[in-house]
């Protein structure tokens, strides 16, 4: 693994609103060489994080979406056997049957790892895998290289990429594998820099409207017994609508049960009505 | 460096390994830490992996760095205590003045708060269960207007110069709401009861088996013999007796009915009882307990492979659950106590666990604490917290 020249510090970007905190958190984690693991409500912008620092530093990015019957192993590499057997009987590709190495597809870990330059590799929702799948990959982002079992060859990170694991669980993950990252818990953004975020995805709104709207939907938050409670993601797809809506009054908006668009905050039926009655009492 | 910090963070349970401490003195060696904020925010990072101890590293933080009292959760939890003890004993003002060695006419110019105050202090003379320099700090979670224990009274003023703002970080107790003895909440629920699937292969025949197909290929001399199988499917069969009945289990019927909504999402064969206190001759399948009632004879006749989870606090009279006419609900069937039924019950289902929304820690001084420790005889018995969930599974789905 060649050193290649110090990265430049990460800012965050136009688009990304960043945390002071969390700013000096990324930076120690890349200094140190340590994976970052993110938790959080959903609608924090823990996988935003990652696209942020890809494109701020100039980097590619990489994104393993983990799925729940994923195994460590597909994340690193695949031996595509049915295609073998395929040309073995049928013979008809250009492939050298004798050579597995020509069966052997990377995964996204394995392509961060073989990259030409360095990247910024994105785990997302770990937590949907088991725990074996953390477990295996405990070596694999320690070492930063694992073996390809059926060609007996070693993947060696050329450059360590930068980390970073994502999951929306409220249980911890093994201590093993938090032994080996560092760790942020982003919580749900206050209301001053909620403002600082719609205004970086709607730069045009007015500021009364953004205030109107932001106070509805924090009162909004507060609806008791909601499965999912709206998140960011909510909050700028409303604005959205809000704003395509010739008839919208954002100074009536919270007042005698004026709330349109209800359901683009409040995504489950159960959630929708408890949120109607709370609205209209 | 940092040493006593480290351990002062480990001696009040935050699990912190040797080696995070290590690669927190790399991170200042190289530069990287320049201020007590810096300090602040990378050894959190590094070293704390889980946000439930975000709030008492900044307790400890604001303690270590600028001398401010650090309160023991256990205290908060002992005042609490106290202080509902106190409510108690206010209903007989004059025993309660005898008792703490008041005259009675003083003891009126004190109000409820003041009480406590006096009555800790007192506790606190006679013991010394604390360690030096601590002081209870009265004035943490007793403000009428809510701010429990956010700005313990007791701060010093001055100290280092510099890194303030790191404290009143520290200080603001932004974490306070993630830590550990929160009550469990719907995802905590979904993630735990997740792991008590049980997959076994069912419907078409659509998944390639690769192995196989290898070795019938190989077997057919070459000639692609593809092999398919079934796809895993979740085969456990669930059931579920509550207690809904009584206002013993009242506080608890939002979370029982958080650990319901999940359990019919997850589990497909899942059927649910309810009961009033303890189980006998019959469950109901409504929560009304009238319209459809089920023999609790007949559960005989089920699979016992079946878990068995049953939801309440048992807490009870110990005739409810000793006598053979124990039952305190009118007309309902009573042939042998209600011992004798969950011992049924437990026979028939090896694979079966009590979890109890009343927390460990007060199953030994609750009013139910007899009947608790005889319940908990006859079944595993775990709490409905995170940990007490996931212990419960764990046992579960062992063979």
């Amino acid at each position: 693994m060649k050193e290649v020249k110090p990265l430049k510090e990460f800012e965050g970007t136009a688009s990304y609103v960043l945390d002071p905190e969390l700013r000096k958190i990324v930076n120690i984690s890349i200094a140190l060489e340590m994976p970052l693991l993110l938790k959080g409500e959903p609608g924090t912008g823990k996988t935003l994080l990652a696209h942020a620092i890809a494109q701020d530093l100039g980097l590619k990015l990489i994104v393993l979406n983990v799925k729940s019957s994923m195994k460590a192993v597909d994340a690193l590499y695949q031996y595509d056997t049915l295609t073998r057997l395929n040309d073995a009987r049928f013979g008809d590709s250009r492939r050298n049957v004798k050579n597995i190495e020509e069966y052997i597809r990377m995964g996204k870990i394995g392509q961060a790892f073989i990259s030409e330059s360095r990247v910024v590799l994105l785990i997302d929702e770990i937590d949907k895998a088991d725990s074996d799948f953390q477990d295996d990959l405990l070596d694999v982002l320690d070492q930063m290289s694992f073996d390809i079992i059926e060609i007996d060859k070693t993947i060696k990170a050329r450059h360590r990429p930068i980390v970073i694991i994502t999951s929306n669980a409220k249980k911890d993950l093994s201590d093993p594998f938090l032994g080996r990252c560092n760790f942020h818990h982003i919580a749900f953004p206050s209301p001053e820099i909620m403002h600082n975020i719609v205004k970086a995805h709607f730069p045009e709104i007015e500021k009364n409207v953004a205030s109107a709207v932001i106070n509805t939907f924090y009162h909004l938050r507060r609806v008791p017994n909601v499965e999912k409670k709206p998140s960011t993601r909510e909050l700028i797809n409303w604005i959205r609508a809000l704003q395509n809506d010739p008839s919208f009054k954002a100074s009536q908006l919270g007042k005698d049960g004026y709330v349109p668009y209800l359901g683009v905050l409040f995504k489950k039926s159960l959630d929708l009505e408890q949120a109607k009655m709370f609205i209209n009492n | 460096m940092f040493v006593p910090f480290f351990y002062e963070l480990r001696a009040n349970g935050i699990p912190i390994s040797p080696t995070s401490f290590l690669r927190l003195q790399k991170a200042l060696n190289l530069g990287l830490v320049v201020s007590l904020e810096d300090f602040y925010i990378a050894a959190r990072s590094i070293m704390v992996k889980s946000e439930r101890h975000f709030d008492v590293y900044d307790r400890l933080f604001a303690h270590y760095f600028e001398g401010v009292e650090f309160k023991n959760p256990l205290d908060k939890e002992l005042e609490d205590a106290v202080r509902s003890m106190l409510l108690e004993w206010l209903k007989d003002p004059k025993e309660l003045a005898k008792m703490l060695g008041l005259d009675p006419g003083e003891f009126n110019k004190y109000t409820p708060e003041e009480l406590v105050k006096y009555f800790l202090d007192r506790l606190k003379e006679q013991t010394e269960r604390h360690d030096g320099g601590s002081r209870w700090v009265g004035t943490g979670g007793t403000s009428p207007v809510g701010h429990s224990g956010h700005h313990p009274g007791g701060m010093r003023v001055g100290g280092t110069g510099g890194g303030g703002q790191a404290i009143k970080v520290a200080l603001e107790r932004r974490w306070k709401n993630y830590a550990f003895d929160g009550p469990i909440d719907a995802s905590q629920m979904s993630e735990g009861l997740k792991r008590l699937r049980h997959l076994k292969p069912e419907g078409p025949k659509d998944l390639v088996n690769i192995d196989k197909t290898i070795y019938q290929t190989m077997k057919n001399g070459g000639e692609i013999e593809i092999v398919f199988d079934r796809r895993l499917k979740d085969k456990l069969k669930l059931v579920l007796m509550m207690d809904n009945g009584g206002w013993s289990m009242d506080p608890y019927i939002d979370v029982c009915r958080t650990l319901f909504t999940y359990a019919t999402t997850s589990f497909k064969q899942l059927k649910t009882y309810y009961f009033h206190n303890c189980i006998y001759d019959r469950v109901y399948e409504d929560p009304q307990r009238s319209l459809r009632p089920r023999k609790t004879a007949d559960f005989v006749r089920d699979d016992p492979e079946t878990r068995l989870i049953i939801v309440g606090d048992a807490s009870m009279a110990p005739y409810e659950l000793g006598d053979d006419h124990g039952c305190i609900e009118y007309g309902e069937p009573q042939s042998r106590s209600g011992h004798w039924w969950l011992s049924f019950l437990a026979r028939t289902f090896p694979h079966s666990v009590w979890l109890n929304p009343k927390t460990r820690e007060y199953w030994e001084i609750t009013a139910g604490a007899y009947t608790i420790s005889k319940i908990a005889e006859i079944f595993p018995m775990f709490d409905l917290t995170l940990e007490g969930l996931e212990a419960a599974v764990k046992y579960l789905v062992r063979k």
